[in-house]
């Protein structure tokens, strides 16, 4: 379990975030939602151990990591550009922590990983000639190869377009209860966070808004910001839509 | 990203290499310029000042530098605008851009000799021609010179800021109702004001601290380097003088160099360049290739000589063709071993100069030390950037005389490795800044070291750049003489310095064989680095074809 107590993040006299407390159970997907500038980012840079917090503790599994370095905590990230190394082919790319600790997945894990996210086809493939998804899913498998005790992602979704988004959401969800891996996602957009995980943190100006269930939060909103800034925009697109499949089927729906 | 000791040992290392090689030897200038027979003051400047011609020759100096500066932008901008805004044929816009800047692969005072021996009494267009069309020597001569030498460098400038202009604007502008002219105004001039004054200032500054056209060509018309030279290695060797000279050319320098960097402020930025076809117009089209062409002819026709002069008997008396200048040139030990010294310099300035600038744009485009520690490496950069080679090169003569480096291939190789490292610094840093940030990041997670993330993951995407400033360092080293002038010791002689003493012994034959060997050389360096650099991006442009065909395919991939 991943637990975060009153933490603080300035940057100058700027409070990026203000008392962050929470608890992140194993297995469980959380979703960081909120607008641009409210911290979010930094939240996760905090907790993968990039960015030294001004106070507060981070605690997991019971033991205190807020001093552990980096390297030492054992999570993993896939950045939102994916940050693949262009000079190694997908296979390369998939296998490099193996380099560096050759025993940490067997031949079977990383066999069983490539299959999973379909990439088989594509393992001798150069970087650039993957497509946006392809090269979402060489990130994914490179991170699960190392086995991080913790998946964060940030926005994993936003570079990539309609169908595939929806695909991609159902492997994170599958890979999240396959392995019983803690993922946290920083995300913008409400309907992702909402439809992706069991329970969302909305981030307001460095704030917790509202950390709660899916459910909850479209039922129970529990302030202004959430109503307006998150339920007000799925709303607009519940409408959308309903009025393109016209009103009848919009009353059956319901 | 991060600023681990190796970071931090990088930027230890070019510090102190900044402060022994640029920073403590250019203060001793400085000092000696203000060091008089009875103490510390204002003496030599008065001495240099109210003696004979000084003034003179430094009006000289910027009379010349500025005629040939405008000249050369108005040059370069029409050679840009054909390769940029007209519709001739794709393989004479690659050809007008590498001539070009083919006078860079030689050294400055060759052209000088070149000028000489095309247009003086028994020039080779002279004698084409049955007249001589100018009195070449001081300063027509000089302007001929500063405008091939300044060209290139003017030319890649606008060149390149040309190519960032949004092509977009132009159809906006005439849809808008302007006519044409107002068009050309507000989407070439407009946009373009702010490199065409830098491309004046940067010829000016090439022009006013360069050596070799003046040695080759001033005659009597004086300039700043030629005085400069002259209290230094003259027959009457004056260094405290020198180092007042020396200081007097570095402020106009400095400060137009500083205003160079200034004025970047006000470059037009677009974001994207969007793709748009240039209006069809035949008559634009012919003009801007004519006057290209011939632009291209006169320079080229000034280097004739360098592939005819070698190759005859006794240049203008009789004219058979031999292979005797040649031949000697490879029999005789002195000579070649000249050329070996060439070589060895260049290589050695290449390889070292490469690590130092890689290192130190690792440090402030890959690292998280601190921004003072990035700050103090980029006005390094800066700094070199304002001081010209001859300065650089008296006070390395000043600073290193009597010690165990004097004369050696170490201080020379030193010497250029610091003269040329502002280019190849900002090309590393451009590169690696444009990489994906969190390689690092990355790499360490899978548990790379930082070292191993350098050698496995940053070094082998920056190949292309290393290529390009390899080759930067070993053509500039090659052509240099403006600071090795004053440092070259009896073995450690290279070819441009070596011009410069056979000059003295008219030996015309010889120079013009050893610059066509130098020549050669860089030609086939830049060659080999062009052919290999091509590899690294004909591969990223299948890559890139191979992606669009990819994406095509993508809903079929992933359903």
């Amino acid at each position: 379990m991943l637990e975060l107590k009153n933490l603080k993040k300035r940057y100058g006299s700027n409070e990026v975030l203000s008392d962050i407390s929470l608890d992140v159970k194993d297995g469980e997907i959380v979703s960081v939602l909120g607008p641009s500038g409210c911290g979010k980012t930094t939240l996760l840079n905090t907790i993968l151990g990039i960015t030294d917090i001004s106070g507060g503790q981070i605690i997991f599994n019971g033991e205190d990591i807020t001093k552990k370095p980096m390297q030492q905590r054992g999570f993993n990230i896939v950045f939102q550009d994916y940050a693949l190394f262009p000079n190694l082919n997908a296979y390369k790319n998939i296998t490099y922590g193996l380099r560096n600790n050759p025993g940490i997945s067997t031949k079977e894990e990383v066999d069983e990983l490539i299959d999973l996210l379909d990439l088989r086809p594509h393992l001798n493939k150069k970087i650039s000639e993957l497509s946006g998804g392809q090269k979402q899913r060489v990130a994914f498998a490179r991170t699960l190869v190392v086995k991080p005790k913790l998946l964060l992602l940030d926005e994993p979704l936003s570079a990539l377009d309609g169908v595939i988004k929806e695909s991609i959401k159902e492997r994170i969800k599958y890979i999240a209860r396959e392995y019983n891996l803690t993922t946290i996602i920083v995300t913008h957009d409400p309907e992702e966070a909402l439809t992706l995980s069991d329970r969302v943190l909305i981030l307001n100006k460095g704030r917790i808004s509202q950390y709660s269930k899916p459910e909850d939060i479209i039922h129970a909103p529990k302030n202004n910001f959430v109503t307006e800034f998150i339920l007000n925009q799925l709303i607009i697109k519940r409408n959308n839509i309903f009025s393109l499949f016209g009103e009848q089927y919009a009353q059956t729906m319901a | 990203m991060r600023s681990g000791k190796e970071i931090r040992a990088i930027f230890w290392f070019v510090s102190a290499l900044f402060i022994i090689f640029l920073i403590l030897p250019v203060l001793f200038v400085l000092i000696q310029s203000f060091r008089t027979d009875i103490g510390v003051g204002f003496g030599r400047y008065i001495d240099v000042f109210t003696s004979n011609g000084f003034l003179e020759a430094l009006g000289n100096s910027f009379l010349v530098s500025a005629v040939s500066g405008v000249i050369t932008v108005i040059v370069a901008f029409i050679l840009a605008y054909t390769v940029n805004n007209t519709n001739i044929p794709e393989r004479l816009k690659k050809i007008i851009s590498s001539v070009t800047v083919f006078p860079m692969l030689l050294p400055t005072i060759t052209y000088g000799f070149a000028i000489i021996y095309s247009f003086g009494k028994q020039g080779l267009i002279t004698n084409i021609l049955g007249f001589a069309p100018f009195d070449i020597y001081g300063f027509k001569g000089l302007v001929i010179g500063y405008v091939i030498y300044t060209l290139p460098i003017a030319f890649l400038l606008i060149n390149n800021t040309f190519k960032y202009i949004d092509k977009k604007f132009i159809v906006v502008s005439r849809l808008m109702g302007d006519n044409k002219l107002g068009t050309f105004f507000i989407t070439c001039i407009r946009p373009l004001m702010g490199t065409l004054g830098a491309a004046f200032i940067q010829s000016f500054f090439l022009s006013f601290t360069d050596f070799g056209i003046p040695a080759a060509i001033g005659g009597e018309f004086e300039v700043v380097a030629t005085v400069l030279y002259n209290e230094m290695l003259g027959s009457v060797p004056n260094f405290n003088n020198g180092a007042v000279v020396a200081v007097v050319m570095l402020i106009p320098s400095a400060l137009s160099i500083l205003l160079l960097n200034y004025l970047e402020k006000f470059n037009f930025r677009y974001n994207k360049t969007g793709e748009v076809e240039i209006e069809r117009s035949r008559i634009r089209d012919i003009v801007c290739a004519a006057l290209s062409i011939a632009i291209l002819i006169c320079a080229l026709s000034i280097f004739l000589v360098i592939a005819i002069i070698p190759f005859v008997e006794m240049w203008p008396y009789r004219l058979g063709f031999s292979l005797e200048h040649i031949t000697s040139l490879f029999t005789d030990d002195s000579l070649l071993s000249i050329y070996v010294n060439s070589l060895i310099a260049a290589t050695l300035t290449a390889v070292f100069g490469t690590i130092l600038a890689y290192g130190a744009a690792l440090v402030t485009s890959r690292s998280r030390i601190s921004n003072k520690c990035k700050q103090i490496i980029e006005s390094m950069a800066l700094v070199i950037n304002t001081i010209p080679g001859m300065v650089l090169g008296i006070a390395f003569m000043l600073s290193f005389s009597g010690t165990a480096a004097q004369g050696s291939m170490f201080l020379i190789v030193i010497c250029n490795i610091i003269h040329f490292f502002s280019t190849p610094y900002l090309m590393m840093k451009n590169s690696l800044s444009k990489m994906n940030e969190s390689w690092e990041t990355t790499a360490m997670l899978m548990g790379d070291s930082w070292v191993k993330t350098i050698v496995r993951i940053v070094t082998p995407n920056a190949g292309y750049t290393i290529l390009e400033v390899l080759s930067y360092y070993f053509v500039n080293a090659m052509v240099t003489i403006s600071a090795i002038i004053f440092i070259v010791g009896p073995h450690t002689m290279v070819i441009t310095t070596k011009i410069k003493e056979l000059q003295h012994y008219a030996k015309f034959d010889d120079i013009f064989a050893l610059s066509l060997l130098l020549l050669v050389t860089n030609a086939a360096i830049k060659g080999i680095f062009n052919l290999l650099a091509k590899k690294k991006t004909a591969k990223k442009k299948a890559d890139k074809k191979a992606n669009i065909e990819n994406i095509n395919e993508k809903g079929v991939v992933l359903s």
